[in-house]
């Protein structure tokens, strides 16, 4: 129970990285691509086994960029569509004893709502100019100031749900183990049953919030 | 627990690796096969209407045959009739003109037998008469007497022959 949140460091060229973390990324990651792979193996036209998975995720997610950004929707498919692959591996890989969730750790999930922020405003100006700035001051100049907060504050908001709600239920699985006798392993187990939910949920969040600040800035 | 370092920008380079393998490996085989499914549907739905289309076509062109067919054989009914009903009145009337002509030919048959036979009695009566008036004149009648006896007896003769004949 002591180790919870004390991490393991490394330095490397001068700069300190979560070693646990980026193990833990490349597992998630080893396993999203193992997965496309199995999928993709050999793709029939009528589906079959991991396939199904990867269609529903894809056209789903197609679904849902289509109604938010319309046309230009589909660029941002295959980046949102391993947005979700990603942050859903990552977060029931925790779930997993002796393993950890790489968003459990706030530069995880800082790293990615930054990146979405970036992108939204790299877009935004990208495919509207002047008048995606001029929006910030809508309705009246003074706005400004409230605007400007609402986008500092999406990034923090994205980050700081994901990393709370996994983090919680990591904590809640350990202190639950070490807290009940092993004879009563009902609440363990619900409590296991409910962070797959949440992990589910909050991959689902994480990624149609991003389609959202992404369909704002980019929608015609 | 909350601490940020070099881990934020490894691990956005981590997600973006990521995506440009999954875009590459994934993505793109899997949106290509889902167009492909969708074209391959729209092309069975495509074909599956022009199908019903021409079925449809086809079906109406039947009717349509169908209904002329009848048609025409109405119309060949008809005409039989009508060729039927034609002949039947002219051999009618053929047979009418026969009778008719049959008719007249019996009575003109009739006229002459009984003209044949006025004529023959006729002469059967004057054969009687000579020999009648040979018996009288056997009897040494006077030339006068005589003459006017057989005048009588013929006059007489002829008007009851006539008579009874017509």
């Amino acid at each position: 129970m002591e180790h919870i949140g004390v991490r393991e460091t490394v330095q490397f060229m001068g700069l300190t990285f979560n070693w646990e973390t980026l193990c833990m990324t490349w597992l998630a990651m080893a396993i999203v691509i193992v997965i496309s792979c199995l999928a993709v193996k050999s793709l029939k036209v009528i589906p079959q086994g991991w396939q199904n998975f990867i269609e529903i995720v894809v056209v789903w997610l197609q679904g849902q960029l289509d109604n938010m950004m319309g046309k230009r929707g589909s660029m941002f498919a295959p980046f949102i569509v391993s947005l979700f692959l990603f942050l859903l591996t990552c977060n029931l890989l925790g779930l997993i004893p002796t393993l950890a969730s790489p968003t459990n750790d706030l530069n995880t999930t800082l790293g990615l709502a930054l990146l979405v922020v970036c992108m939204v405003h790299f877009f935004g100006l990208y495919f509207k100019g002047g008048h995606y700035i001029a929006h910030f001051f809508q309705p009246f100049p003074p706005f400004v100031v409230i605007n400007m907060i609402e986008e500092i504050a999406k990034p923090i908001t994205l980050a700081f749900r994901l990393f709370g709600n996994i983090l919680a239920g990591e904590i809640l699985i350990i202190v639950l183990l070490h807290l009940l006798p092993i004879w009563m392993p009902i609440p363990s187990v619900l409590w296991l049953g409910f962070s797959i939910f949440i992990s589910c949920v909050h991959a689902v969040i994480f990624t149609m919030l991003s389609m959202a600040y992404l369909g704002n800035a980019v929608k015609e | 627990m909350i601490e940020l370092n070099a881990t934020l920008i490894a691990q956005v380079l981590n997600f973006l690796i990521l995506v440009v393998i999954l875009r590459a490996l994934a993505y793109k085989p899997v949106a290509n096969m889902l167009q492909q499914r969708a074209d391959k549907i729209k092309e069975t739905i495509d074909k599956a209407n022009a199908d019903k289309k021409a079925a449809e076509d086809t079906l109406a062109q039947y009717k349509s045959q169908l209904a002329d067919a009848q048609k025409r054989a109405q119309e060949i009914v008809d005409k039989a009739e009508i060729t039927a009903r034609q002949e039947r009145e002219a051999l009618v009337a053929e047979t009418k003109k026969e009778i008719d002509r049959m008719k007249q030919n019996a009575q003109l048959e009739i006229q002459n037998e009984r003209d044949r036979a006025f004529d023959q009695m006729k002469a059967e009566i004057v054969s009687l008469s000579l020999a009648a008036a040979e018996k009288i004149v056997a009897k040494n009648l006077t030339s006068k007497e005589n003459d006017k006896l057989v005048n009588d007896f013929i006059s007489g003769l002829d008007k009851n022959m006539f008579e009874n004949a017509k």
